[in-house]
């Protein structure tokens, strides 16, 4: 018998433990960590409360949230796939002299950083997207800060290895040794397949036609009028305000201000506007929104254009019981005060008696059983 | 090597950007987020690798020679796919009062997908073994 002794790097023979393998899934893991990146700042943008962007196009968060849970989503086989092709160098023993030493103790602590940073992403997205939080830390900052720690760890990482990745591309991979199981090409190409299985498998909460295939989504698509909610009216404690009688909407701009049940805004113009609700969970869907536009209301507290407004919800706690709407999004032609959706009257779950529907907006910002249109000076 | 130590730089600015803003919040919220940080690598390295060794060390033992890479195949999708649908097979975040919400069988699920894995493999290694015949 052999005495038991820690594994090193030629106890594992594997021939897919290689440059070219690691290289190659890399470039896949970093190209959707890139795209992951980018889509998400973009949403941490849509939610700050002074939000510059745009209002157009109607669809633009539906997509990049779509795709960036699509994208954090292909990440996870090519990391389990990657971790694994290079696992034997977690056995490397450090060098003996003492400059090496401290080059190579740098290097460690920053692949350490990449693997936990990269695992805690997509572990708590992951888990975000099916409203599971196992955690007391804010989701938002903190998957936001980490993603930056992720981005720079990655850039360090392909500073370090680039002339290993440069020389497994710059040789195709013909020098295969021979052996049994799967080929290197084979293993990149099946940890190719598990990325695109697994957003097929989840992506039918954002787009329809894979609904039937993606049974793995944490949402079919389906909910009350057709479209899912986040939170309930029972979640919100709204069920008796919103339904009380003596509700009413209340407009202000300064010392002007308007009160109107909602048969008076029934009976205002009406307007239909198609636009989807669309989450930072990843799932959207479309709806035909019918109530007074936004900017009709404003007009009847004389609201100068391009001011932002504050919109409180009838709920009574939670992150989003009051929400800012900026200008650009106040002044669009498609933002609806909707009292009604698909051609019936508003669900409470959807936010009976009235809610907010902007163009190109997350989500949790379109609030649900609006009380008070604030206009700010 | 200049526009190496170049990207190096611009990777350790994002880093410390992240950091930044980490060490902004509550001392108790980064405290959880270290856990959480520690956790991924402590399951990831001592639960999940042990059985992926574990799976291959079977698979060489038991699977005929010929049929191996198109089993390690199915075992790297199948695999993956399963990691992959932990939170809404265990639905973790379901609510009483949102049934939009987790609202599929996932282990049934689960189950078709193990189906079709088995039926793509066992189809490719038909059509292999048609093709060479011994």
């Amino acid at each position: 018998m052999t005495a038991l002794r820690a594994p090193e790097q030629r106890d594992f023979p594997s021939r897919l433990h290689h440059p070219h393998v690691a290289a190659r899934i890399g470039a896949w893991l970093g190209i959707c960590f890139l795209v992951a990146f980018v889509t998400g700042v973009i949403s941490h943008l849509a939610q700050q409360p002074d939000s510059w962007l745009p209002s157009r196009p109607v669809w633009g968060y539906r997509v990049t949230q779509g795709v960036h849970v699509a994208a954090g989503t292909a990440c996870v086989p090519l990391l389990l796939v990657k971790l694994w092709t290079v696992y034997p160098r977690f056995w490397i023993r450090p060098p003996r002299p003492s400059r090496e030493l401290l080059l190579h103790a740098a290097e460690r602590t920053s692949i350490g950083v990449l693997v936990a940073a990269a695992i805690f992403q997509l572990a708590t997205g992951l888990a975000n997207v099916t409203t599971w939080y196992p955690w007391s830390f804010s989701f938002r900052p903190t998957h936001f800060a980490v993603a930056w720690v992720v981005v720079g760890a990655l850039v360090l990482h392909i500073a370090v290895k680039l002339p290993i990745v440069r020389a497994a591309f710059a040789r195709p991979d013909v020098d295969e040794p021979p052996g049994e199981g799967l080929t290197r090409r084979g293993l990149v190409r099946i940890a190719g397949v598990a990325s695109v299985a697994a957003v097929l498998l989840t992506a039918g909460g954002a787009v329809p036609w894979l609904r039937r295939v993606s049974v793995f989504a944490p949402r079919s698509g389906d909910g009350p009028q057709g479209i899912p909610i986040n939170k309930s009216a029972r979640a919100a404690r709204v069920t008796a305000s919103a339904t009380d009688p003596a509700y009413r909407l209340v407009v202000t701009y300064g010392d002007r201000s308007v009160s109107l049940a909602r048969e008076e805004l029934l009976a205002m113009r009406q307007q239909t506007s198609g636009l989807p609700i669309a989450c930072v969970e990843g799932w959207s869907a479309h709806g035909d929104w019918t109530g007074v536009r936004l900017r009709d209301l404003l007009d009847l507290v004389e609201a100068p254009t391009g001011a932002a407004v504050k919109v409180t919800s009838l709920q009574q706690r939670g992150a989003f019981k009051v929400t800012h709407l900026p200008g650009q999004f106040a002044d669009d032609d498609l933002t609806l005060l909707a009292l009604g959706l698909d051609g019936e009257s508003l669900s409470i779950d959807h936010g009976y008696p009235a809610r907010l529907i902007a163009p190109n907006r997350p989500g949790v910002l379109q609030t649900k059983w609006v009380a008070r249109l604030e206009v700010e000076a | 090597m200049i526009a190496r130590i170049g990207i190096a730089v611009v990777g350790v600015a994002f880093a410390a950007y992240g950091a930044w803003l980490l060490l902004a919040e509550d001392l108790a919220d980064l405290v959880d987020a270290a856990v959480w940080l520690g956790a991924g690598v402590v399951l990831h390295d001592f639960v999940l690798v042990p059985l992926t060794l574990a799976l291959g060390w079977l698979v060489s033992r038991l699977v005929p020679a010929g049929l191996r890479p198109r089993a390690a195949a199915g075992l790297v999708v199948l695999g993956t796919l399963t990691v992959l649908a932990i939170p809404v097979i265990g639905r973790f975040g379901e609510r009483p009062d949102n049934p939009t919400i987790l609202d599929r069988g996932y282990t049934a699920g689960w189950l078709l997908v193990v189906v079709v894995v088995l039926v793509v493999v066992g189809v490719s290694e038909v059509a292999r073994r048609r093709r060479r015949p011994r």
